[in-house]
């Protein structure tokens, strides 16, 4: 509002009806636009707060007089929750971990230094990228129970902790750096490391926050390559918890519980969405903060 | 598309079924593993021969069920079990079967002795599964046959048949006597559809039949028509297919009658869509599975106690009034570190009186009994009746009318491990058929040759 | 494979650079190098690259040699040449899913893109307030459980009883069959697909366009130029790059997808929701993992195909 303040000169008095239109309209957007994006997400909560039996009855409906958490006990009771949370966030840390250091030192090496078969190695990198991953299932199955991987948290975290997205995204960002930059500071004598660290680092940062958020949340959400390659309760991630719940559902068609079982998912769907929202809120000022490092360049 | 015009109650069990289709997903990969072990074919399935007797029996074996209410069912007769065998400890464990099994006995780790397993997956799994057929002996005769074909794979028995889901007539009384039909005399189809016409003569708004839009039940649901005309389904014992028959063009006839006279209503097995039209009048007829029965418990509950239930109609005279939608069976992995322990619990579950009781006769999961399936051990099925009678179904014996059934499905049914893909080609082009935009011919022409260049010869 | 350099302004040689290329000839480029270092390339790639080998490369390569028989995943397997990518080629369920995904393409990709470089100028650059609040909102969806979001929209695409028919019958529209019409099967699908992802297009646009120097802006304002202005001759060429990197990674997030058509419509009604990769899991349902491996390669021709085809369309509007 501080330009409605600003210098009463003649013509800003003029265009202040049009601005304040404009300015109304851009609310009006952005209302209708959080409401179509919250309503599903209000859904999922409100129906892990409702009776199970008008889960069924009135899928819509809410009516908060009837609120329960008897969904939420349940579904503590019924599933190990909090173990597959502990599961979901050691994998997340570790593979995020290692993607967030491999990647963009690939991505490095990949955009300002030559070296024989390197574009044969970058296209290979890019083909895996092409390749739809449901392919890669079954390979990567009996490969897994060949080196006896099964049912281990390895395979949950080495296949996929360093994905050709990442490294495409960084090479791609890594590019743009000038060359006269890089060379400055060799010509100062840094090495190779140090010009990583000290010249690309910064100016890596808005992407290594997006990164860092996006891979985040793709861990913290994968979902095929888990189911296939854990079948033990103590590798359980939350994503494969989420996954049998809703199959519990279904398959639970011809019984009476099934109305507590769809409760039970919801407040397990809900239960899982609350971190990374608390997450992603929590790290956005961190995130933010490393966009805007970037743009002071 | 169907218009209709409901008031905007009701329950969803709609998206469960399309979930169904989620839980496939992890499914995604693995249906394709089923066969996946190395090496595995159909030459080297391992016999299951000698069995330790009561006293001798040791040891503990981890079994695997849907984490749902069927395992909480079985829990309950681990007890009478651990009476016989005391020195043999159980783990009935809840896992997500459909995504689990197949990558688990791929790889070999975490194998269970035994886990339940759905017919048609059967089938692709036998290279992983021991061979039962001399354990089974003793207990064949008195075994539902088709089960029995269901679940042997290259002449050997690698499935201890479980349930038996036999496709029943469910109707509004009340809108059938008010039409002027007597139930007893719906014993032919041209009747059933005379009692449709009949229903929608005294009401136009009614279209009594339901014609399921979901492509995979309503090929399960024609395969219920086929089966019982015919014994097969898809394919013969031969594994050829047999879908250019008079049995489909019979019931494709049927089917397309429905809906050109309108006659049916479309919309998906337990949508919210299809419980209120059955609640308000709109859908009367039902020739469906036994487990139409969990809509009238639960779901149906402004018609309630307006419900009954007989044998479905036949196709001709004499015919058999029963087919197949739906069942499952348990199996022994052969990698299983104690598969004499998992047959014995079978054993006892299925094929003792007291076992079968405590599954299927009243429970404290199941307080009217385990009324959505039926036993495919005949002798139980002759037996008296182990289900409450239902207020909902107004004190008609479930058990008598179904019991019959399951004794009459016609043997010879076989499951391809392609079944589910079929719904692909015949599925969607019965869809099309009941949405008035193909004809019986084209609908058996189109089938056969999709299924026969993308999943037989492919297969 | 180099052809997919996005680097639009890098000189055009005329001639596809092979990854072999001897040294003399790569001293003709441009771009100066660090010729006397060059095996710290080989270092900074090799963390990386060992696990890519270990659990990327190696079982594409199976999967690429499981494309040339008819393996089941049990016994022998077979040789059958080309057998599977002729099936593939010769079948019409093939290239009407390649059709489906294209039109959900259409319906998603651009509108997609437009959005998102447009919001996240909005939010970047536009005094408004909640806009962080805004932000947050949008991407939330990103993170949320597919099951119970897929079972949300089943609700809200229902005929009778759904959300959205409700607001038609509000403004006394007839109801729709969203998910039980082949007209609307594809948008409904669409939507959710719009609704799941823009957080994720919202995260790569802010991440460009927040990365634009603040001075550019400056100059532009005290040189008269209006919001809309500064958004086509600012912001848009300063995220062109970014903006190629989204459609690459969209493209191939639509050619692979397909998750969200089999809850929503296991590819029906009619097979009309079939896309290209809901189709390529059918064959891997069927056991039939040679012709999914050779369905899942020729996505890869296609799209890299499109990929050329774009990289060229960017460089002759650059060349301009």
């Amino acid at each position: 509002m501080s330009s409605a303040l600003s210098v009463p000169s003649v013509r800003a008095r003029r265009t202040e009806p049009a601005v304040r239109f404009r300015r109304a309209l851009g609310y009006l957007a952005m209302l209708l636009a959080a409401l179509a994006f919250l309503y599903p997400i209000y859904w999922m909560v409100t129906s892990s707060l409702k009776p199970g039996v008008s889960i069924l009855d009135d899928p819509l409906g809410f009516n908060p007089a009837q609120a329960t958490l008897r969904n939420w006990t349940g579904m503590f009771a019924n599933v190990p929750i909090v173990h597959a949370f502990i599961n979901t966030l050691i994998v997340v840390v570790v593979k995020g971990g290692v993607l967030m250091v491999f990647s963009p030192l690939a991505g490095y090496g990949f955009a300002k230094f030559d070296f024989p078969f390197k574009n044969f190695l970058f296209g290979f990198v890019l083909l895996t990228l092409m390749l739809p991953t449901l392919v890669l299932i079954v390979p990567l199955l009996l490969e897994m129970s060949q080196i006896g991987w099964i049912n281990s948290y390895q395979a949950l975290i080495l296949p996929g902790a360093v994905d050709a997205f990442s490294v495409f995204w960084m090479r791609q960002t890594i590019e743009q750096i000038p060359d006269e930059l890089i060379d400055a500071a060799r010509i100062d004598g840094a090495g190779p490391l140090r010009v990583f660290r000290s010249i690309c680092v910064p100016v890596l940062r808005p992407a290594l926050a997006a990164l860092a958020v996006l891979s985040l949340f793709n861990i913290y959400n994968d979902l095929v390559w888990p189911i296939v390659a854990v079948n033990d309760q103590r590798h359980e991630t939350l994503a494969i918890l989420l996954a049998s719940l809703t199959s519990n559902v279904s398959g639970a068609q011809g019984s009476t519980s099934s109305a507590d079982l769809w409760g039970q998912l919801m407040a397990a769907c809900t239960f899982a969405t609350i971190p990374t929202i608390l997450l992603f809120v929590f790290l956005q000022r961190h995130f933010i903060r490393g966009l805007l490092a970037g743009s002071s360049r | 598309m169907t218009e209709n015009e409901l008031p905007p109650r009701g329950l969803s069990r709609r998206g469960a079924l399309q979930l169904l289709g989620f839980a496939g997903l992890g499914t995604a990969a693995i249906s394709a593993l089923s066969a996946c072990a190395p090496g595995g074919s159909s030459g080297n399935t391992k016999a299951l021969s000698a069995v330790p007797s009561s006293t001798a029996a040791k040891g503990e074996a981890t079994l695997w069920f849907n984490d749902d209410d069927l395992l909480k069912v079985f829990k309950t007769v681990v007890p009478s079990f651990n009476a016989k065998y005391p020195q043999v400890k159980l783990n009935l464990v809840g896992v997500d079967i459909g995504t689990k099994l197949a990558p688990t006995l791929i790889s070999g780790t975490g194998v269970p002795d035994g886990s339940f397993a759905a017919d048609g997956a059967v089938g692709a799994q036998a290279a992983e599964l021991y061979d039962l057929t001399s354990l089974m002996k003793p207990y064949v005769a008195d075994t539902v046959q088709y089960k029995l074909d269901v679940n042997t794979v290259g002449g050997k028995l690698v499935g201890i048949p479980w349930d038996t889901d036999p496709g029943l007539f469910f109707y509004r009384e009340d809108i059938l006597s008010a039409a002027g039909v007597d139930p007893a005399q719906l014993t032919s189809y041209d009747a059933l559809l005379d009692a449709a016409r009949a229903v929608k003569g005294k009401n136009p708004n009614a279209r009594p039949i339901p014609l399921e839009q979901d492509p995979n039940l309503g090929m399960q649901w024609l395969m219920m028509l086929v089966s019982q005309q015919q014994g097969s389904g898809l394919v013969d014992a031969q594994g050829n297919l047999t879908i250019d028959t008079d049995a489909y063009r019979n019931a494709l006839t049927w089917i397309k009658k429905v809906a050109d006279e309108n006659l049916g209503a479309r919309c998906k097995f337990a949508s919210t869509a299809q419980i209120a039209l059955a609640d308000n009048g709109t859908i009367s007829i039902v020739p469906w599975a036994i487990w139409f029965n969990f809509l009238v418990q639960t779901a149906l509950t402004k018609s309630s106690g307006k419900w009954r239930v007989s044998q479905l109609p036949a196709w001709k005279s004499g015919g058999a009034r029963s087919g197949v939608m739906g069942g499952s069976s348990f199996i022994i992995p052969a990698k299983a570190a104690q598969p004499q322990l998992a047959w014995l619990f079978y054993e006892h579950a299925i094929y003792s009186p007291e076992g079968i009781k405590q599954v299927f006769g009243p429970n404290t999961v199941y307080p009217n009994g385990l009324n959505t399936a039926l036993p495919s051990v005949k002798s139980a099925l002759s037996g008296p009746s182990l289900f409450n009678a239902l207020p909902q179904l107004g004190k008609t014996s479930l058990w008598d009318v179904a019991a019959q059934a399951s004794l009459g499905i016609p043997a010879g049914y076989h499951v391809p491990t392609w079944f589910n893909q079929a719904a692909n080609y015949l599925g969607a082009n019965l869809q099309l058929l009941m949405d008035g935009k193909m004809s019986v011919d084209d609908v058996i022409k189109q089938s056969v040759s999709g299924i026969k260049t993308n999943l037989v010869q492919r297969a | 494979m180099s052809l997919l350099e996005w680097n639009t302004s890098a000189p055009r040689t005329g001639e596809p650079a092979r990854g072999t290329r001897p040294p003399a000839s790569r001293s003709a480029r441009t771009r100066r190098r660090l010729p006397r270092d060059w095996w710290w390339g080989y270092l900074f790639i090799a963390p990386f690259f060992v696990i890519f080998a270990a659990f990327s490369a190696y079982p594409m390569i199976y999967a690429l040699e499981l494309s040339f028989s008819d393996w089941h995943g049990a016994g022998r397997l077979h040789w059958v040449g080309f057998g599977n990518y002729t099936y593939l080629l010769t079948n019409p369920q093939f290239w009407s899913s390649l059709g489906n995904s294209g039109v959900m393409w259409v319906l998603i990709v651009p509108l997609q893109t437009v959005l998102a470089v447009a919001a996240a100028s909005l939010l970047t650059r536009a005094r408004l307030r909640f806009t962080k609040s805004l932000r947050t909102i949008v991407i939330i969806p990103y993170v949320t459980p597919l099951a119970a979001m897929a079972q949300a929209f089943i609700l809200i695409f229902d005929k009778n009883f759904g959300v959205l028919n409700a607001i038609l019958r509000f403004f006394g529209l007839p109801a729709v069959g969203w998910l039980t019409t082949t007209s609307w099967a594809k948008p409904s699908i669409a939507l959710f697909i719009l609704w799941k992802t823009s957080g994720f297009a919202l995260i790569i646009m802010l991440a460009a366009v927040q990365s634009i120097p603040e001075h550019l802006y400056e100059a532009a304002a005290l040189d008269g130029a209006g919001a809309p202005r500064m958004f086509w001759s600012i912001t848009v060429p300063m995220v062109r790059r970014h903006i190629g990197f989204f459609l690459v990674i969209s493209t191939l997030g639509i050619s692979q997808m397909f998750l969200e058509p089999y809850v929503l419509t296991q590819g029906g009604p009619y097979n009309s929701t079939t896309t290209s990769g809901l189709y390529l899991y059918q064959h891997i349902q069927n056991s039939d993992l040679g012709t999914g491996a050779a369905n899942s390669f020729l996505l890869v021709v296609l799209v890299f195909l499109l990929s050329l085809i774009a990289v060229r369309v960017l460089r002759s509007k650059e060349e301009q």
